[in-house]
């Protein structure tokens, strides 16, 4: 087992949960530590309950895991849900003159914190939540040295009054738990690596500007928002024009219409705002102009639970916008890949003159993992196709008349020209077109010319498949189980594969990444020699399941799926896993521990 | 401008083009339709202005007037959106390519119905841009329904009564920041052509409603959208006459009768005034007129509003004067150093 550390801190919205998060963060990711943070919260802006889980360790935290070491409950209710999940060798640090402590399991300890002696509560309304840190990391075995440089960095705008005021709170705390409570029996080591940590939004930005997204826009839905956010801070700095706009049909329109005039163009948005814009991902097929469309799923359907996540849209991905027509789709791995798929996509997409739709999710998108920034390449690639923006030098006279924008070639790829160059210009329409982009929908209609230009546009569909790797097998070929995702659950199967190893079941784990195209031959090919195969996803009808089958007629020996609205934790997976070979079931359905 | 010569020589314009390289396609329109009139005063107005085809995108939406594109400049770009999309898609490509002169064709379905969203929308940034409602208060594809800018009481070929009052676009667009609004006929051979003369010179969005007859599907006693209601209730607010920068001005006008526009890029726009009391450059006064106008039955044409001073959206964002589309990349992407330096706040 790989050794690691989860806090939880929970509270009501507007308590400041967020800030000791940040702090914890950056003390971590500055040591060299790994870390991986999940926010449950709600939509609500003052009240309700969240619960922030930050797990942290010396090698990569992949996800929330399962156990929670320091619990730091803000009030009586994150007390009294979250308690329960302490176990032997955890602890509680709260805030004695507010909180009545239930009572813990054996082994766990209770950390009171007399906060109205330690501190001036009248003036510092946050003083149990600074205290709270300080007490966490002296018992954690972290110098005082780095929370004093983070609350200085912090603070330094308020001034240096605000900054002293808030080191001596930390530090009160900090001694308070020198002398008063039992460290964790490991400190938390340092290591010289130095990571950023990063949401999957903000890596989704940052990979479209690494991608040279000239053209951002997007109206503002959870869990998609934080790329708009990004976009809109970095847009100068970056050189990218950020608009948010009426809705998300001008979104999808507004970004295919900035594609079409020739700079690459991205919108982000969730769900709900995806639906709006299938009529133009339509329009973008048609017109066969590249546009990268986000969607961070969020709980559905309708407004559904817009701040808990789900991998519920897969199915209206494959079938959004009407008719067939090429398109690439992919779902990111973990927040890292992120940033890496945005740059991948934009050449596809380019290459082959067809939308690219990115399939996120909230647990992505609103998470945080420590990344090493020299994983990421900030000078990717940039292939932009057969993109015609001025008169070709050796093509000597500009009015030759004879462009041919859909013209009808092997690969399906027809040289793209941008409006305005001389002896380009041509009719792009919503309407299917001949060759010259002349409308064949009214009186024009052809048969003939319309099977031509539908085989010329699915053929992409060939040159797309060579484009994009296939998926392959992670862990030994020989196990007892392979276990089955797609996309945000990568890091959590990973460790319950580990787990499940390490407790005498062997477990491999095969992840897609791009769900169109899907490689059957070579999904097949990998699952023929597995023994027991379980798809593991966050959806209630095992979309990805579902689509498996319809390509490939492939049917699992077992599925678990989780549909509550909160992320899988490695448990869950190897428990129903058990339950599974126990041939107690085909079907599972873990319950989530923590109530929020 | 060309001179007369004893060989049948074609005339030319400014930049050296017959008005044959200003025209389009055959239409596939109805023998008779409002819209064929708009394409053929578009062709004269863009010939007239010495206007650069290419640099035209031309956009619209679907329906009726949105074929009609076709029907004019086929050396010009043409992009036919979705419907009633065609404002977002139009806004987009002008953030991308600031030096196309767009210029949009709807209709009152496109635009009034399913496409009113974005239509409002687009008047609020005022993008430069002409954009053009072909407006015959019915749908002619799908074979005669009531659009939103049918006049309650109008009465379909049927016999049903169109029952809800219009929408009227053009005091949407004044209102909601449109820097041009005309409403014109498509019958009114003069007012239209400098009205669209005009229109090319504007920097802004240009809002022109052209009430624009269906012959097949409302063209009947008891529409009010045919060709006999407008000769009998057409009410022209003054006599336009536009001149062009690239144009000597000969003429005096008086002061008295006459309100004289300069544009942005030092063309005049003269409106001799037959309503002595309307005043274009007034923007509340244009809109009460407007509701008048609805109660008394008239319909209102010629420049309703006007305002040459405005900033664009363009203007707005302070775009680079090198469009977005031809920057090389070199320019327009991050450097590294750039990204590391977003990376390290994070870290």
């Amino acid at each position: 087992m790989k050794q690691t550390f989860t806090i939880g801190i929970g509270g009501a919205a507007g308590q400041g949960v967020a800030t000791p998060g940040d702090i914890f963060a950056k003390i971590f990711s500055r040591r060299g530590l790994h870390l991986n943070a999940y926010n449950a919260y709600q939509s609500i802006i003052r009240g309700g309950h969240t619960f922030l889980t930050i797990r942290t360790g010396p090698e990569r935290v992949s996800n929330m895991g399962d156990r929670v070491d320091l619990l730091i409950p803000l009030n009586q209710d994150a007390m009294n849900r979250h308690l329960g999940l302490l176990t032997d060798g955890a602890a509680c640090i709260y805030n004695a003159d507010t909180i009545t402590p239930g009572v813990p399991a054996k082994g766990a300890l209770l950390c009171p914190l007399p906060v109205s002696k330690l501190a001036d509560i009248s003036r510092n309304k946050v003083a149990q939540n600074t205290l709270a840190v300080g007490a966490g990391l002296s018992m954690m075995g972290i110098g005082f040295q780095s929370l004093e440089e983070v609350l200085t960095e912090q603070f330094k705008k308020k001034g240096d009054a605000v900054v002293s005021e808030n080191v001596g709170i930390a530090r009160a705390g900090y001694d308070y738990a020198t002398a008063h409570f039992e460290p964790f029996p490991w400190p938390l080591p340092m290591t010289n690596n130095r990571y950023a940590v990063l949401s999957g939004n903000i890596a989704m930005a940052m990979g479209g500007a690494a991608a040279g997204v000239k053209f951002y826009c997007a109206y503002p839905m959870s869990p998609s928002t934080g790329v708009l956010h990004w976009m809109a801070a970095h847009a100068r700095k970056a050189g990218i024009m950020v608009r948010q706009v009426e809705d998300e049909i001008g979104v999808v329109n507004m970004a295919i219409g900035a594609a079409h005039a020739g700079v690459r163009s991205m919108c982000a948005t969730s769900g709900g705002g995806f639906a709006l814009m299938t009529e133009g991902l339509g329009l973008s097929a048609m017109m066969e102009t590249p546009v990268v469309v986000i969607d961070c799923q969020r709980a559905g359907p309708s407004t559904g639970v817009p701040t808990k996540t789900e991998q519920g849209d897969l199915w209206q991905i494959l079938g959004a916008a009407f008719g067939d027509y090429p398109r690439v789709i992919a779902a990111p791995l973990d927040i890292g890949d992120c940033f890496k798929i945005i740059p991948e996509i934009f050449n596809i997409a380019d290459r082959f003159q067809c939308p690219g739709i990115v399939l996120c999710d909230l647990l992505l998108s609103e998470g945080r993992l420590s990344v090493d920034p020299k994983d990421l390449d900030f000078a990717p690639v940039v292939d932009r196709g057969e993109l015609i923006t001025s008169v070709p030098s050796t093509s000597g006279s500009s009015g030759d008349g004879v462009y041919k924008r859909y013209k009808i070639t092997e690969s399906g790829i027809s040289p793209r020209a941008v409006p305005g160059v001389p002896g380009y210009a041509h009719t792009a329409a919503s309407d299917e077109h001949d060759e010259d982009g002349v409308l064949i929908s009214d009186e024009f209609t052809n048969p003939t010319k319309r099977r031509n230009m539908m085989e010329k546009r699915m053929r992409k569909v060939t040159g797309i498949e060579a484009a994009v790797p296939p998926p392959v097998l992670s862990g030994s070929r020989d196990a007892d189980i392979t276990l089955i995702g797609w996309g945000s659950t990568k890091g959590v199967i990973e460790e319950a594969c580990e787990i499940l190893t390490e407790q005498g079941i062997p477990a491999n784990h095969l992840q897609i990444r791009w769900l169109v195209p899907l490689h059957g031959d070579a999904i097949l090919n990998i699952l023929k020699d597995t023994r027991h195969t379980i798809i593991v996803e966050n959806n209630y009808s095992g979309q990805f399941a579902r689509y498996l089958r319809s390509e490939t007629s492939y049917v699992p020996n077992g599925y678990i799926r989780k549909y509550d609205g909160e992320p899988f934790m490695p448990h869950h997976i190897v428990e129903a896993v058990k339950e599974q070979l126990g041939g107690k079931s085909r079907l599972s359905v873990p319950a989530h521990e923590i109530l929020v | 401008m060309a001179t007369t010569s004893s060989t049948p020589a074609p005339k030319i314009n400014r930049i050296g083009l017959s008005v044959m390289e200003y025209k389009g396609g055959k239409t596939t329109l109805c023998a008779g339709c409002g819209h064929n009139a708009i394409s053929e005063r578009i062709i004269d107005a863009m010939y007239e202005m010495g206007v650069q085809p290419e640099r035209v995108a031309k956009l619209s939406g679907i329906g009726c007037s949105s074929k009609s594109p076709a029907y004019f400049m086929s050396r010009s770009h043409s992009f036919n959106s979705v419907h009633g999309r065609m404002p977002s898609l139009a806004t987009g490509a002008m953030l991308a390519n600031r030096n196309l002169l767009t210029l949009g064709v709807s209709g009152d379905g496109d635009s009034a119905s399913i496409g009113i969203g974005q239509f409002v929308h687009l008047m609020r940034r005022n993008l430069p841009m002409v954009y053009i409602i072909e407006d015959n208060g019915v749908y002619g594809l799908t074979k005669g329904q009531f659009s939103a800018t049918a006049d309650v009481g109008s009465k379909l070929k049927t016999g049903v009564v169109n029952d809800l009052p219009p929408i009227d676009t053009c005091s949407l667009a004044i209102e909601l920041g449109a820097t041009f609004v005309g409403r014109s006929f498509s019958g009114d051979k003069r007012q239209l052509h400098s009205m669209l003369k005009a229109a090319i010179a504007h920097r802004g969005t240009v809002m022109l409603d052209v009430i624009s007859p269906c012959v097949t599907f409302n063209d009947h006693e008891g529409s009010t959208k045919s060709y006999k209601y407008m000769k009998d209730h057409e009410e022209p607010l003054q006599d336009i006459n536009f001149v062009p920068y690239f144009e000597e001005i000969d003429v005096e006008y008086d002061a008295g009768t006459t309100v004289e526009v300069t544009m942005h890029d030092g063309s005049r726009l003269r409106l001799r005034k037959i309503e002595e009391s309307y005043d274009a450059t007034n923007r509340i006064g244009a809109i009460q007129r407007l509701l008048e106008a609805h109660d008394k039955q008239e319909v209102l044409t010629g420049v309703l509003y006007v305002n040459s001073t405005a900033p664009t959206f363009i203007d707005l964002l302070n775009i680079t004067e090198e469009p977005l589309a031809t920057l090389p990349e070199s320019v327009t992407r991050p450097s590294r150093e750039v990204l590391e330096q977003c990376m390290e706040e994070l870290r």
